[in-house]
This record gives C-alpha cells, structure tokens and sequence, in this order.
C-alpha cells in the first residue's frame, strides 16, 4: 500500500470540488480548503466552492517523469485564473497538444490524478478540460 | 410469476444528463489491426467508438453526467435520497462508485448508495427501484446513473464496439417531471450470453448465441409484455429506444416489434459512439427526450446479458424544451470529437499491460 | 554577537559514485580537514541532507555520520530545507558559534542520487512543494520552471535562442572547475536539441543527478587562530520565505530573495562589484530573474549580461557544477571561499572581498543569502 489513506480522504472535498477559501478579513481568495489566510494569517475564513469555469494562463507540457501511472505522460500543467478571480495550478486533460492556446477556456471536472495499481487506491480530483460547448 | 408494476402517476424524470469521451478511434483502425476485413464494421453499422482518456473511468464519467442531471432538474442535490451506479466496469471490484460520485456532488450523508451489477442493464434495474423509492415515498428524487469503460477481449468482434460513457437520470415526482413513467415491467432470465470472470479482464460470450435466445427474446419478451399491460401497440409510441449493442440490432428489433425505422433512428447513437453498454440505451432515450415534443410517447427497452430486459414507457410533458436549453446535449458530445490511434486508445484503456 | 570564521573547506568531485555510500563520499571530503588536524577541536556537527529518508532509508543521519566517523561524543543534528538545505546548516553553524555556543562547527553536506533510478528520485524530489496541493496533484518543481520560463519570454519578447547563454557560460566556467560534475563544454544548438524536460525547460537548462559530500568548518577567534587558516569570516546570513506560485501577483518576482536581500543589505555594507557570487541556478531561467532581483541587470535584461559576467558562478553554477540537493549549499559557499582564498580552486582565483552565495528551494518557496568577507 503506498498510498495513504487519510491524507487524500481528510481532503476530498477540496480535491472533489474545486475549493477556495475566501478571507472575512483582508477578502483575499486562495485555492484550496484552509483555516487560515495564506495573506494575512487571520483564522476568519470560509470555504466557497468555485462555479469551475476559468482561463489559461501559462501552461507547459511536461515529461518529467515519476515511476508510476505512465499512461499519463506527457502532463499538461497550466496556471489558471477562474471567474472568481483567483488562480490554481491544475493540470488540463482532453486536449491534443496542438490545441492548447494561452487564454483558452476551460472547465472543472473530476478526473483521476494516480492510481497506487495494481491493488492500491485510486486518488481522483479535479482537473481541466476545454469548455463543454452548450 | 411476472407481476407487473402499473404506475398512475406519481414518478418521472425531472433531469438527465450524459458524459461522452472526446477521444474517437475509428472501427476500421481495429479491424485492421486484428485482420477483419472492413465491410463487417458496415454490416454492424459501426463507424467509430469513444474512448475514455486514461484518467477517466466510470467514476469521472458518471460524475459529470450526474452533475448535468443534477443542473437540467434544477434540484439541490442534497435531497436526493438514493444513488445507483449501473456498470460493470467498476474501478474497485468492492468499494461503491456511488459514494465517490456522492461526496463529491452533495454533502448530505443519509442516502442510499450502491452500485449495481446486470451487464448493460444495471442503470435500467436503478431506474425500476428508483421509480419505487420515489413512488413509495421513501425518498424525493433517486439519482441513477449508468456508465461504464466497457470491455472487450483484444481481437474479439466485440472490441469495435466497445466504448465508454455515460448517463444519469434524477428521478423524482411527477409535478416535478418533464417526463413521466406510464408504466414498466421486466423480464429476467438465467442465459449465459456474455460474462466476465471475477479477475478477468475481458468477458467472453456466445457470439450468435448473444442474438436471438439472448438480445432479441429478452427485448421482445419485456416490450410485449409492456404493450399487454398498458393496451398499448407500437403505433401508439413516437419513439423506441432500445440497448444498441451495434447500430444494426436496434432496428432489427424494432422492426420485430412492429416499429417503423423513422421511430428508431432518433435513439441510436451507437455507430458513432461505439456500445457504452450501460450508457447504451441511457444516452439514446437522452438524444430522445432532448428533441421530442410534449405529448410524445417513448419506449425504452433496456439489455443486460445474464440475462434481461426493462421495458418504460415514458410520455413527454410540457416544460420539456427549457428543460434541455439547461445543459450540453448529446449531439454536443457527439460533435465534441478528436481521434486517436489504435495505440494510443490502447495505451489509454490499458490494454497494453506494464508492471510495476 | 561573536565572528565567526571559515576555518577550512573541503570537497569531492560532484559524480555518480555507485560504489560509495555517503559515509565514504563524507570520509573523503573530511580527508584534507582531517589531515590539518582541526578535528579534536569541533563542537557540533550540523549535517545537510535531503533525500536521505526516502533514498537513503536513513533517520538521524547526522547521528549515524557521528557515530561512523568516530566523531562520539560530539552532539550532531541534520537540517532540512529543501533544496537550500546546505546554506540552512551554514546558517546553523553560524548561530551556534556567533551565540557563543559552541567554537568550532563541522557543516557537512552530503547527498546520494544514484541509489536509484532517476524516475524514483524525481517523485521524491517534487515533494519539496506542497504535498497536498501540489506533488498529489501531479504539479513538480521543473513544471513551475517552465512556467515562469515562458512568461518571461513573453513579457521580455525573448526569444527561446537567447535564453541558451546561461547553460553554455556555466558549462565553459565548470571546464575550469576540476570538481564540477559536468565539464564538458556546450553550445546553442546542444542545448536546444537536448530532451525537453517541460516545454520549453530543456535538459541542459537544468542541474544533472549526481552525488557529492562538501564539508566547511566554521569557527570562532578563538579556534581561528589556532589553525593556519586565511581570515575569512561569515559577516551575514538570512533567509526568507515566499507564497506558491499559485498565490502569487506575478510569477516573475522572486520575493524571498528580494525579502532577504533588501534584509543583507541593511546588516551589511556588501558592494556587488567587488563580490564573487554562486546563485542557484536549478534551472537557467531562474539565474536569469536571481540576476534581476540582486541589480545586476535590469528586469528582462539578464540574458543579455551574462556574456560579460566574470564574477557569477565561477564553479560552474548548479548547471554544470552539479546541485546533489543537500551538499549543494555548501560546495557554494565551499567555491567562494576556495576561489577568493590566495591558493584559489583549480585554475579558478577571484580578487575581491566579498562573497555572496544564493541557495534557494523550488521557485523561491524559500531563499537564504550568505556573504563572506576576507578581513585583512
């Protein structure tokens, strides 16, 4: 087992949904569930769940290799800004590498981020795609 | 005994939605790859099928196709009150996908969760018990999704088939509904057609053995059943939306039944998306409901192999075409579309083994 | 506030040592250290380590180290700051001594990458960023690189070719550094055409996998005088730490460095035109912005200065020089001491009075500065 458990499990949430936590003192919004302003240090702070839709803002395709999940190679890892106004680093999935432009729009979906296989678990979270048209 | 389930009123579907893979591999790719001569993808009517993305499987995809459901009914998910996951391609052989699916779109803990094994006709056995729950009381809305990364043995004719996606339905009151359950009924079998092995990561089945005792009695047999209970003849229905294995064994059995082309041919998705065995009949009656007008009678005969069949008839209300405006469609998956290698669908799909 | 002196420095040739394990590749830089018999008179032994838990399958190495070196009863710990991790034990050393503490310290940086392939210690060496919120998520350190590598030249309207300069000066300066891992020179077109790591951070922009053990003995008056040694002192040393790249305003700003740097400044009366610095060039594009944020050029200009640098990264930097993560801090500080000292390090001599050595973790998640003076 090389996977922990509680480590993913305590943070599902903010890996499930796309989590921001906004500061009641400074108003500052950072990704990710925390207790405490990364700014300002103030403990006033609420969770929000983004709407999930953003832009890229910087991406690079990467081939920096780990010893596991080799299916998933080259990764995309883009810098994205979300309509709130925050940004995340997250990687995007369903796009050919030709497709990718800076400023492109992108959703939140769930994905798998690894997999401990043959026997272990399954860490899923979200990741980005291109906009679903309507 | 059959006792069959005749509902007044009560339960229809208040939102559905469905998820398809960008990635298309062409069928003649796989047939020239293991050596089948090209016009048998024609006399399947297979053009190509989707293929998940190697961080994709029946959890991610059920996820976003419940998420479209959950946005089209315009209900908070929070009272929804039991989850089916349909498939039978489960990524954790114990350990339910609906769960995961549920933490990740509602945060109310007390509901029914489980995932459910029929071949292709789990996310059909989710709609039976949901249409229950809801009917009885016991629950307001029921969210039932079926999907699956099929499988198919490497080489076998079923490989140019066999696809990924999903569909997910909030069922729930009629008032509610945009599409309601005039009725339902069931017929289930023990035919060994098609099964997979506990450990085995391919199915094996019958190949003409998976027709006429399999697919086309248990179709038949559940439909007329149907038309017996409800008074009901195939001229009576708009549509009819059945399991499409292929796109040539839905209008066979359709044209068994009575039913003219024109009717079946709005349901099948299947040449251009390959089997997403419990997506199949799920994304078809989605295609449907996403263009039929109010007053429109649909059947839908759902397949499992195992084996067995549901039969619904559903009738369109008004407030149907607000209700679609509110989420991608199927034709939108169905154009959202890139191709890939046989290699590379390989690759994703894992049906190039590495150790660790 | 007491001095504090380099009393003497030692290394080995930054290499793949498969037939050493790091107590030997310790043992032979401590040889020279050991032969000026400044041995019997160290208090503590600060050890700089990074990957020895995941790689090495060793706790309390400094204990260990301790206990192998025959160096018992002396008391020992290890530091761990990522990839600063060496400067962070200088910095400790310091402190012990300037607090009166203790008079003589053995700072020993040792790290072994060879123990495994390196697919193994790339996923350990991406948990130097958040583990939560960014290695679990598949984000590593050479993928920040290549971010801040293209907004640079976006905003500088840079070309890819020009930002080539920093790998082929640091392969020429390493040729003349007889302990440098790679000493073979390279050119526009080696460089572009080597393996993209992530696009469009390039093989030869970044640091080999290597293995290395430096050693510095730091000490106060009293133990300085004692020893044959030149004068050297550690006038200052800080540190400071910044946001994720995630959180920041502007990916180009390296703020600890600039925290930290603004932080020497005040404390100390450095000129930069009479200093010899080694930063930390993990990846070209950082040497860059380092350059920028000390005012050595002005804000996307770098490239365009580091042809006529004569007095940055003598060693070869840790592009060519070699970075093995924990020792890297201290082969920096070991170089400028050696280079400015009147013996100098191989063909390598620089006359000027100050030096300044750069150690930073990730994209600047973490940056410390160490200025040495020669005091006459």
């Amino acid at each position: 087992m090389r996977y922990s458990i509680p480590i993913f499990w305590r943070n599902k949430y903010s890996y499930y949904r796309l989590e921001l936590t906004k500061c009641k003192k400074c108003g500052k919004v950072a990704f990710f569930r925390r207790s405490i302003c990364p700014y300002c240090r103030s403990r006033e702070v609420e969770v929000i769940t983004s709407k999930g839709i953003g832009k890229v803002v910087t991406y690079t395709v990467s081939y920096f290799r780990g010893s596991t999940n080799l299916e998933s190679y080259p990764r995309i890892i883009a810098l994205i800004e979300l309509s709130e106004g925050v940004k995340v680093i997250g990687e995007l999935s369903d796009v050919k590498l030709e497709d990718i432009k800076e400023g492109m729009e992108v959703e939140a979906v769930l994905r798998r981020y690894s997999s401990d296989d043959p026997y272990g678990l399954i860490y899923y979270g979200i990741k980005f795609i291109p906009r679903v048209k309507k | 005994m059959v006792t069959l389930f005749e509902l007044r009123e009560g339960v229809g579907i208040v939102g559905w939605g469905v998820y398809i893979p960008i990635w298309r591999v062409r069928a003649v790719e796989i047939a020239k790859m293991w050596g089948f001569s090209e016009e048998l993808t024609r006399s399947l009517w297979i053009e190509e099928k989707a293929v998940a993305s190697e961080d994709e499987d029946t959890v991610t995809m059920g996820w976003y196709a419940a998420k479209v459901a959950i946005e089209r009914g315009g209900i908070d998910p929070n009272h929804i009150g039991a989850i089916f996951v349909g498939t039978e391609s489960k990524p954790y052989a114990v350990k339910p996908s609906a769960t995961i699916i549920a933490d990740a779109l509602m945060d109310s803990n007390i509901k029914s969760a489980s995932d459910i094994e029929f071949a292709c006709r789990a996310g059909g056995e989710g709609i039976r018990n949901s249409i229950a729950l809801v009917a009885s009381g016991m629950t307001k809305y029921a969210l039932v999704i079926g999907s699956d990364t099929a499988q198919a043995n490497p080489g076998d004719v079923l490989e140019l088939t066999a696809s990924s996606g999903a569909a997910a339905y909030v069922i729930g009151p009629a008032q509610e509904s945009v599409a309601v359950f005039e009725g339902s009924t069931v017929y289930v079998t023990d035919t060994p057609d098609f099964w997979r092995r506990d450990g085995s990561p391919y199915p094996q089945h019958g190949e003409i053995f998976t027709g006429e005792p399999a697919y086309f009695h248990h179709i038949v047999s559940a439909a007329k059943l149907l038309f017996k209970e409800l008074g009901l003849k195939p001229s009576d229905f708009d549509y009819a939306v059945f399991h499409q294995p292929n796109g040539k064994f839905p209008l066979q059995v359709g044209r068994m039944l009575g039913f003219p082309k024109e009717k079946i041919l709005p349901g099948i998705v299947t040449p251009w998306i390959g089997n997403t065995y419990n997506g199949s009949s799920l994304i078809g009656l989605a295609k449907v409901l996403e263009e039929a007008k109010p007053g429109s009678r649909i059947l839908v005969v759902t397949f499992g192999s195992g084996a067995g069949s549901d039969a619904f008839s559903i009738i369109v209300k008004e407030g149907i075409e607000e209700r679609v405006k509110r989420g991608p469609k199927v034709i939108d998956f169905l154009k959202r579309k890139k191709y890939v290698s046989y290699g590379e669908y390989a690759k994703n799909r894992r049906i190039i083994t590495r150790i660790r | 506030m007491r001095n504090v002196y380099i009393v003497s420095a030692s290394m080995i040739k930054v290499d793949r040592y498969f037939n050493k394990s790091y107590k030997e590749l310790v043992l032979d830089a401590l040889t020279k250290i050991l032969d000026e018999g400044s041995v019997e008179h160290i208090d503590y032994t600060v050890v700089s380590t990074l990957l020895s838990d995941s790689i090495l399958h060793q706790l309390d190495l400094s204990t260990v180290l301790t206990q192998h070196l025959g160096l018992n009863p002396i008391p020992s710990l290890r530091v761990e700051t990522g990839e600063s991790s060496g400067l962070t034990a200088i910095e400790l050393g310091y402190s012990l001594i300037a607090s009166g503490k203790a008079d003589s310290v053995l700072v020993v940086g040792v790290e072994k990458l060879t123990e495994y392939p390196t697919n193994i210690i790339n996923e350990n060496y991406s948990k130097i960023l958040d583990y939560e919120i960014e290695t679990i998520r598949n984000i590593s350190p050479p993928d920040y690189a290549a971010l801040i590598m293209k907004e640079y030249m976006k905003r500088y309207r840079i070309k890819r070719e020009e930002l080539t300069i920093w790998p082929i000066k640091m392969h020429d300066n390493a040729s003349r550094n007889p302990y440098a891992q790679l000493r073979f020179r390279v050119d526009r077109d080696k460089v572009l055409n080597s393996i993209t790591i992530a696009e469009p951070i390039k093989l030869l922009d970044a640091f080999p996998v290597g293995d290395g053990s430096a050693i510095i003995l730091l000490g106060s008056e009293r133990t300085l005088r004692r020893s044959n040694s030149e004068c050297m002192k550690v006038t200052y040393i800080t540190s400071s730490t910044s946001q994720p790249i995630y959180l920041r305003d502007d990916i180009l700003e390296f703020t600890a460095l600039r925290k930290t740097f603004k932080t020497l400044q005040e404390g100390s009366r450095l000129d930069l035109e009479e200093a010899l610095l080694e930063i930390h060039d993990s990846y070209s594009i950082y040497a860059y912005l380092i350059l920028e944020e000390l005012g050595i050029a002005p804000r996307g200009k770098a490239p365009n200065t580091v042809d006529k640098l004569n007095n940055v990264n003598l060693s070869g930097g840790l592009k060519a020089r070699g970075h093995p993560f924990g020792a890297t801090g201290i082969y920096q500080v070991a170089e400028a001491y050696s280079i400015l000292s009147d013996r100098g390090l191989g063909e390598l001599k620089y006359n000027g009075k100050y030096g300044l050595i750069h150690s930073m973790s990730g994209p600047d998640y973490n940056s410390r500065l160490c200025l040495i003076e020669k005091v006459m």
